[in-house]
């Protein structure tokens, strides 16, 4: 099962952690990973502009390396995946945008050609490894840790493109967790956005309201800890929540892990291997906890 | 009632869909709709039919950037307008003319610069080498300049710089 990794930005610049976890679990459970040359930004912040030419154009040559390598894409961030799925829909759907495309890329010397497919690692990990075979790689299940399941916004919609989960009742993560003999909980507010887009180009306030009004859903639910999979879900509730704590006064803690660590932790490897040290928000009886499920 | 769109620079594709836009408001009813949770000066109804159909200057609207972009009201349009999509379209509209929110604008240059949305720093290559990783630099610096040249975005940058 070789995958092309894309890695994005966010991941390799800011949370490289994340990126050491992901070669060290997914090639266990037969997913290799291999590293074309020459991709760049998916590009999610020229979408999210909309100037909808120039990002479909950078997302296509994206693609087209991947196709040259003759591989399927496995990404590990939500708006890297919403990024290429889009654009590699469209592509394919219209003959005449493609041809558009291509011309713009000419200069490059890449062409779209629609031949592979663009998959979260949620979706590789769900879809073809499978559960079973998750299951059945779990050395130390993670009995008793209550976790708070956050997908994120655009691993979700539009479901027609994401192809992977009900966007207002998401359930996929909770079962990848509890796989892992963790417990998913039912919290409130599960499907709201992280805020970390209305942190950045919108307002802090607002953005530190939404947080607090999520971590005060997943402490209702005695979470021991949240979820992500995508690396701007988790700055927000890690740095993001160290951050709005001081404004905000919060008196308690709700750590985030990545999927990928607890997978880690789950398949026998040490807190140290999983990477969750450097977190920003810890709290002590999560610690513990972990230290004993993987002793 | 009908309502008037003035927004003339929407593209054919969306005006059609602006057209079937009742009003309905179910945009806003949702549960933790971003009304209710994001922003108490935001609702999708009145930022997209009001400042973005509505108006010529919907661009300036400062609400447009507490839109989160995560797509709850598409989910619940039951025409499939999909407000979202023509706040975006106002964000485009702001790079254009100057009056985006300098974040955004900033990380499209950096985008165009070193092929990486946020800067490359010291402190990144020391938790990469802590972690063995391989060292990063700028990436596909030369193709992304070509489209971005193509398409005009490097001139809109150009333009946009305060």
């Amino acid at each position: 099962m070789r995958h092309a990794l894309f890695l994005g930005c966010f991941i390799p610049v800011r949370l490289p952690h994340i990126e050491a976890v992901a070669r060290r679990v997914l090639p266990e459970l037969g997913v290799e990973l291999v590293d074309p040359e020459g991709f760049s930004c998916c590009p999610e912040p020229v979408g999210f502009l909309t100037d909808r030419i120039t990002a479909l154009a950078m997302a296509a040559r994206n693609i087209s390396i991947a196709e040259e390598a003759g591989l399927d894409i496995i990404t590990l961030c939500n708006g890297c995946t919403y990024t290429l799925r889009q654009a590699n829909q469209t592509l394919k759907g219209d003959p005449a945008l493609r041809e558009r495309v291509n011309g713009i890329l000419a200069e490059t010397g890449h062409t779209f050609k629609g031949t592979v497919e663009v998959r979260h690692f949620a979706q590789v990990l769900h879809g073809q490894v499978g559960m079973e075979k998750i299951r059945s790689a779990v050395r130390k299940p993670l009995t008793g840790l209550r976790v708070a399941c956050h997908p994120g916004c655009h691993i979700l919609s539009p479901p027609d493109v994401m192809g992977f989960d009900d966007p207002l009742d998401p359930v996929v993560l909770d079962e990848m967790i509890a796989a892992l003999g963790a417990e998913p909980v039912d919290w409130d507010r599960k499907t709201l956005c992280c805020g970390w887009t209305l942190t950045n180009y919108g307002d802090k306030e607002s953005a530190n309201r939404l947080l607090g009004a999520k971590l005060e859903a997943m402490r209702a639910a005695k979470a021991d800890c949240s979820a992500v999979i995508c690396p701007q879900c988790f700055y927000q509730f890690d740095t993001g929540q160290m951050l709005a704590a001081r404004e905000l006064k919060f008196d308690y803690k709700v750590p985030t892990l990545y999927y990928l660590q607890l997978l880690a932790l789950a398949m026998g490897h040490s807190v140290e291997e999983a990477n969750t040290r450097g977190h920003r928000v810890k709290d002590p009886a999560l610690e513990e906890k972990l230290g004993r499920l993987t002793a | 009632m009908a309502l008037a769109i003035r927004a003339q620079y929407l593209e054919e594709g969306r005006r059609r869909a602006a057209e079937i836009c009742l009003k309905c408001g179910v945009c806003c009813t949702v549960a933790h709709s971003c009304h209710v949770m994001y922003d108490h000066q935001f609702n999708p109804r009145y930022t997209f039919v009001y400042d973005c159909l509505a108006s010529e200057k919907g661009a300036a609207n400062p609400n447009i950037w507490l839109c989160v972009s995560c797509h709850k009201c598409e989910e619940t349009c039951p025409y499939e307008v999909s407000p979202i999509h023509f706040i975006e379209h106002l964000k485009g509209e702001g790079l254009t003319r100057n009056i985006a929110h300098p974040t955004i604008r900033a990380e499209v240059t950096q985008v165009v610069a070193t092929g990486y949305a946020f800067p490359l720093t010291s402190a990144t290559d020391r938790q990469r080498q802590g972690l063995n990783l391989a060292p990063l630099s700028p990436r596909a610096v030369a193709d992304i300049v070509k489209i971005a040249e193509k398409t005009g975005l490097a001139t809109r940058l150009k333009e946009a710089q305060p």
